[in-house]
């Protein structure tokens, strides 16, 4: 199994990978988007509140903003030494104290760890008039995806069949799939269509190349013929900014690691051999 | 008040939102500031374009 990275920045990559099959590609998307811890605001004390918005929207707009996350720094609030009561291996402390007129940002959550802070500092959450007032204390605690969606690390996180476009030799290079594909895959190279280099993995696999050829009146059979490699997937990440995209990665690959080892055992214990063995 | 994230896909649109304001109120074309500013997909679009802020008509009652 091999990945090649298209594009690889902090907070979104394309990379593809193969040769490797469906339930692997789609368990990676789901260890990607539900598996892999971040922290976010879990727990709001509101001490004074007058603003337009109820405690509970406020509660749940603080809830939303990425926290920047060190995993290595925090444990899960269940597995930690203090039975879930909160200390700062698991629980990592905001307080937030202002006063209108103005508008609160997220920059206004003034976190007690200075490596913990909230993704972006100009997300705004409520207006404020004058002798309004918003004080309050917020605890994030290290969750994932399938929880609730706000420890999701990702937001776009899917992944697509390699696109194969084979050009047989009826092609007369008429130019009217080159005119249909909205991706602008193909274009007319002498008295052929080919594709054009570097964007095949734009294909997006809809099949109108081969309507338009068709409809061209070059037969039966298209020339053109659209489909994908079975084995390799084209991915796309994009982190929300609470961890960045190759830490995403890496930690998705090795939740999957680690639950194969764990079902592998498992299946030793039940047949008593170390599960290498193959069934009779 | 603008929602903090793109309700379909998750993506953190808010803080665009000010700027959006101010240079779409100036009368530049959306499609155009929506391009700057980073909004691929047509969900994290929609937001922006189609949100109405009420706060400032809200507040005087409280």
């Amino acid at each position: 199994m091999d990945i090649i990275f298209n594009r690889l920045d902090e907070n979104s990559c394309r990379f593809q990978i193969g040769p490797v099959n469906t339930a692997f590609a789609n368990s990676f998307r789901r260890a990607m988007i539900g598996e892999v811890p971040t922290l976010a605001i879990e727990d709001v004390r509101i001490y004074d509140n007058t603003s337009a918005l109820f405690d509970e929207i406020l509660a749940h707009r603080i809830g939303l903003i990425p926290i920047t996350t060190d995993l290595s720094g925090y444990v899960k609030r269940e597995e930690c030494s203090c039975n879930g009561e909160g200390c700062p291996a698991c629980r990592a402390m905001f307080t937030m104290s202002v006063e209108g007129p103005g508008m609160v940002y997220s920059r206004d959550l003034i976190p007690e760890d200075p490596a913990t802070i909230p993704a972006y500092d100009n997300i705004p959450i409520v207006k404020l008039t004058k002798d309004q007032k918003v004080v309050v204390e917020a605890h994030a605690i290290l969750s994932t995806g399938k929880m609730h969606a706000k420890w999701q690390p990702t937001t776009a996180c899917g992944y697509k069949n390699y696109p194969l476009i084979t050009i047989g030799e009826a092609c007369d290079g008429c130019g009217q799939c080159v005119e249909e594909c909205p991706r602008v895959v193909l274009e007319v190279h002498g008295a052929r269509v080919k594709v054009v280099p570097g964007r095949i993995e734009e294909c997006s696999l809809c099949g109108l190349c081969e309507k338009a050829c068709l409809g061209s009146g070059i037969g039966e059979e298209p020339a053109i013929k659209v489909s994908f490699e079975k084995k390799r997937y084209i991915f796309v990440v994009e982190g929300d900014g609470s961890l960045p995209v190759k830490q995403i990665i890496v930690h998705g690959l090795q939740f999957i690691k680690d639950q194969s080892e764990e079902l592998k055992e498992r299946i030793g214990e039940i047949s008593g051999g170390t599960g290498d063995e193959k069934q009779e | 008040m603008i929602p903090v994230r793109c309700f379909t896909c998750g993506k953190v649109i808010s803080p665009a939102y000010e700027e959006f304001k101010h240079r779409r109120d100036a009368g530049e074309d959306p499609k155009k500031i929506l391009d700057d500013l980073g909004m691929d997909r047509y969900c994290c679009r929609r937001m922006l374009l189609t949100h109405k802020e009420i706060i400032d008509d809200i507040n005087p009652y409280q």
